[in-house]
């Protein structure tokens, strides 16, 4: 814990369980539901009030890893993307039980994100073999391809929607981050590509408002992207100081923040959390930003995956990070 | 090297792509030499020099010095031939990225200049090439000028100079144009729709035999080696309902090999049949081992070349496709009464049109046939889903508001995306489980809840398809893989304000090149039905005829008796002059663990 910075990193759980390493966690939008996905093939959900409590696992019958996984907004269904190329959709059935409701197939390779749309009617998947997938979520748990994406000259590492509107973003082992939007007369199709990464970009993370794009990179920096027209955008902020690759980024609101941009969460292969609290400059638009917080060897010795802010009210202050380990923890940004 | 030149792989949207996984460039046999080495002191390097050649040498300098070649040992080449990938799980298709040494115009050229030019030479091949007609709506529409109507080139026109070209300048005996096989490829899918409509009514009283019959419908088009290449490696769940029709372009094989060469005294090997294709699929397609003959060691289609390589072939030779030759405006002149004991272009009905799709007119053929055998009259309506690649075509028995009894549904599906869809729908409705096995237990559990799903719905709009003309390009064959790209004049390389990449500077690249090349496809696909006579009622640039002439049945006036004579004479059985088959080809597990 840095003595300098004003807040301090608590742990306030620690959920161990998985038997191999953690890949991902996902805050349910709606409910007290925390899960977490691993190489182990399952995933596990854990409930909070005063504490987190273990509530199930889900073998989901993924014969390889389950690389990540996403709630849609309504909180009642669960995605998990598997390096068995396929997206599996969850609802948990009369009873207890998760079942897969339907299965997304199309990917060759790995699949190695997934996500919801703000609205919840379209979700993005992407994978090694380059490609990144739209697809329309009806009624009955069907699904209906809109897209197939081959923009990406190498593998695909994540996909993040826009907060309100329909703008998909990609990063990938080439080093860029793609946008996407679609053409009402057409399909979707790739408006603009940002280019600056050195190395893989591995994370994608939009401000809560969007009019931001943060990025975390195996370049060991984490770059923030502003938002100058529909689909314009412009490097505004370098984050430097990572000792490894950033794997993870997350932009939460934070609780009980005044104006602002928000704050800004980083982790990645060096062990270390990280919070930055920005701040938007109104007269030159560019994005002041201070760390708040950090925390070194928040898995022990074990890189870190995956850290995800809590978006449900009155949690904004709750972090929660998925390591090699194969633990996840919640943590808490507090005042000192 | 001898790639060819047309083989690119831009501008590529929805197109389906070459994968990561083709493992077969990393093989390489390792020869061990006498002097063994302790197995963990493999201490080797692998140069390249300025010729692009590879050599292994030795990582300490004194062994390639002892060696008295400092060069090391030459490394073999690693090649991928068109039936690698065929065998391969790794691509989906690869025709598009791979070496393909047996399927150039290099080879059609090395082929022509070896063959004896003597009738009398025992050793000389008679050589045949045929011309899909969306290869001849692609170079007219090369020639044609957009903004002069006098300078319009249509595909007959383009045939008769080719014919003039193939026969003076690169000594091809014939040259035909491949709708004549696509009338029969048309005729023999109307029967195979027929008769797996009757095993899919009879399915209830067969007991036993019921999952196959379950099978049979919705038929799949089977023209098209993109999607059959991708069902067999990606969805073997889809084999059962593709129709086993070979392709007008193996039809064409078949007729020009058995059929044609019996008339010419000659055996199948005695030919070289070179045919000229949209698409890079179509070589993959012509060296499958079902279109091999084993017999005479010879393929029905020796080599496939596209479009853009026969455009290649008339550029290396100095030919002006623009330039007009004599008679090239003539009307066809099928002989009347042609003569018994040969065959040649006048034998054959020439640019036969088939009304419907510029990818082959499938689904118009079995609506057509639909129409034609029911009691009732029927009513068409179309509806397209959600792009102009994807429509469903239902037929209605009459009533108000097209609420007659749905006695057909069909749908047209072009383009990789929309091919997923009906993979899925197909896959739902019926049951079959859909996609790579990689799934287990979790696909067993979506499968038996879809079917759960099902059941319960059995309301008119959701009756399943009875058939779907499949095309695994966006806009068809008239945009296929392997024709002309659109002239640099149609791509825009600004965006509408006239703007070129403001954000450059920022790192940012703003794209707007996609889909330049969309206004040429339309060109050619209206180009490709200039043919027709404005009382056929077809109009090109919507692709289908209107709902009346539509359910009128077929224009085509092809003589029965000429097709009579085909069967007849032709050695062989219908079933294997015709049809086909497919298998699926298991996929391998990737060798690499990826661990990120």
């Amino acid at each position: 814990m840095s003595a300098d910075l004003p807040n301090d990193i608590v742990l306030i759980a620690e959920l161990p369980g998985h038997e191999d390493r953690a890949w991902h966690v996902a805050w349910n939008p709606t409910k007290p539901i925390l899960a977490s996905c691993s190489s182990d093939k399952t995933v596990r959900l854990y409930g909070y009030a005063d504490k987190f409590t273990f509530l199930t696992s889900i073998p989901t019958g993924h014969t390889k890893t389950v690389r990540a996984i996403a709630w849609a907004p309504s909180g009642n269904t669960l995605a998990t993307a598997s390096f068995d190329s396929n997206v599996g959709i969850w609802e948990r059935e009369d009873g207890d039980e998760w079942e897969c409701v339907s299965l997304l197939e199309g990917h060759e390779t790995e699949c190695k994100s997934v996500g919801y749309s703000s609205t919840g009617t379209l979700l993005a998947s992407c994978s090694r073999d380059k490609s990144v997938w739209v697809w329309e979520v009806q009624p009955d748990a069907d699904f209906e391809c809109l897209g197939v994406i081959m923009e990406h000259s190498q593998d695909v590492k994540c996909v993040a929607w826009h907060p309100t509107e329909e703008i998909l973003a990609s990063g990938s082992y080439d080093d860029t981050i793609k946008l996407y939007v679609d053409d009402p007369e057409d399909d979707w199709f790739c408006c603009t590509t940002l280019t600056g990464h050195k190395s893989t970009v591995w994370a994608l993370a939009w401000s809560p408002e969007g009019q931001y794009l943060a990025s975390g990179s195996d370049d060991k920096t984490v770059r923030v992207w502003k938002r100058t027209g529909k689909v314009e955008f412009k490097q505004v902020l370098v984050l430097e100081g990572h000792e490894r690759p950033v794997y993870s980024v997350s932009w939460g609101k934070g609780k009980g923040v005044g104006v602002g941009a928000g704050r800004l969460a980083s982790a990645g292969s060096d062990g270390i959390i990280r919070v930055w609290e920005l701040v938007e400059k109104s007269d030159d638009g560019l994005l002041e930003h201070r760390m708040i917080a950090k925390l070194e060897y928040a898995h022990d010795v074990y890189d870190l995956n995956a850290i995800v802010w809590c978006p449900r009210a009155g949690f904004e202050d709750m972090l929660a990070t998925a390591g090699d380990d194969g633990v996840c923890k919640v943590w808490r940004i507090t005042p000192r | 090297m001898t790639f060819s030149g047309a083989l690119t792989l831009t501008d590529l949207n929805d197109f389906i792509g070459p994968s990561q996984t083709c493992i077969k460039p990393v093989e390489q046999t390792n020869f061990i030499s006498g002097a063994e080495k302790d197995a963990g002191a493999a201490a080797t390097e692998i140069r390249v020099d300025s010729s692009g050649s590879y050599y292994e040498v030795s990582a300490d300098g004194l062994s390639s010095l002892r060696n008295n070649s400092s060069s090391g040992t030459k490394l073999e080449q690693a090649e991928v031939n068109l039936n690698d990938c065929l065998a391969c799980s790794g691509c989906i298709t690869s025709a598009e990225s791979v070496l393909i040494t047996l399927q150039s115009h290099i080879e059609v050229l090395k082929v022509l200049e070896s063959n004896p030019s003597s009738e009398f030479c025992d050793s000389r091949k008679t050589p045949v090439i045929s011309i899909a007609p969306q290869s001849l709506a692609s170079l007219a529409a090369s020639l044609s000028d957009s903004s002069s109507t006098h300078l319009r080139v249509s595909p007959r026109q383009v045939l008769r100079r080719l014919r003039r070209f193939c026969k003076d300048v690169l000594g091809f005996a014939y040259v035909f144009d491949t709708t004549f096989a696509r009338h029969l490829a048309l005729r023999e899918h109307v029967t195979e729709f027929v008769e797996r409509q009757e095993k899919h009514r009879n399915k209830n009283s067969m007991g036993d035999g019921h999952e196959t019959a379950d099978r049979c419908l919705p038929m799949l088009a089977s023209a098209c080696p993109g999607w059959i290449c991708y069902a067999e490696k990606a969805h073997s769940e889809m084999l059962p309902f593709i129709a086993q029709t070979k392709s007008p372009q193996q039809i064409m094989g078949t007729l020009v090999k058995n059929w044609m060469g019996s008339k010419w005294g000659k055996l199948p090997h005695e030919i070289y049949h070179v045919s000229v294709m949209p698409c890079y699929d179509k070589k993959l397609e012509a060296s499958r081992s079902d279109f091999y003959n084993e017999v005479y060691s010879t393929r029905d289609v020796d080599c496939v070349i596209t479009t853009g390589e026969l455009e290649l072939i008339l550029r290396e030779k100095g030919w002006d496709l623009s330039k007009s030759i004599s008679g090239e405006l003539d009307m066809p002149s099928v002989s009347l009464v042609p003569d018994p004991n040969n065959v040649s272009e006048d034998t054959l009905p020439e640019l036969i049109n088939h009304p419907g799709s510029s990818s082959g007119s499938y689904l118009q053929e079995i609506i057509s046939h639909v129409v034609k055998t029911s009691e009732m009259p029927l009513v068409l309506s179309v509806r397209q889903m959600r792009n102009s690649d994807y429509e469903e075509y239902i037929l209605r028995t009459e009533a108000v508001d097209n609420t007659g009894q749905v006695i057909f549904k069909g749908a047209k599906c072009y383009g990789f995306r929309n091919l997923q869809n009906v993979v899925r729908k197909v896959g739902k409705e019926k049951g079959v489980h859909v996609g790579t096995g990689a799934t287990g237990r979790l696909g067993d559990v979506a499968t038996s809840r879809r079917i759960k799903r099902g059941a319960g719905s059995n309301d008119a709009k959701e009756r399943p398809y009875d058939y779907v003309e499949v095309m695994a390009c966006p806009g068809g064959c008239v945009n296929g893989g392997g024709q002309l790209k659109a002239p640099s004049t149609i791509i825009k390389d600004t965006d509408d304000e006239g703007y070129t990449r403001s954000w450059s500077d920022a790192g940012v690249e703003i794209q707007n090149a996609r889909w330049g090349s969309k206004e040429w496809t339309r060109k050619v696909e209206e180009v490709y039905w200039e043919e027709s006579s404005p009382s056929e009622g077809t109009n090109g640039a919507l692709g289908w005829a209107p709902v009346e002439t539509r359910c009128t049945g077929p224009v085509v006036n092809v003589p029965d008796e000429l097709i009579k004579r085909v069967l007849l004479e032709a050695n062989d059985v219908a079933r294997n002059l015709f049809r086909t088959q497919y298998r699926a080809i298991e996929n391998e597990v990737v060798g690499l663990a990826v661990k990120w």
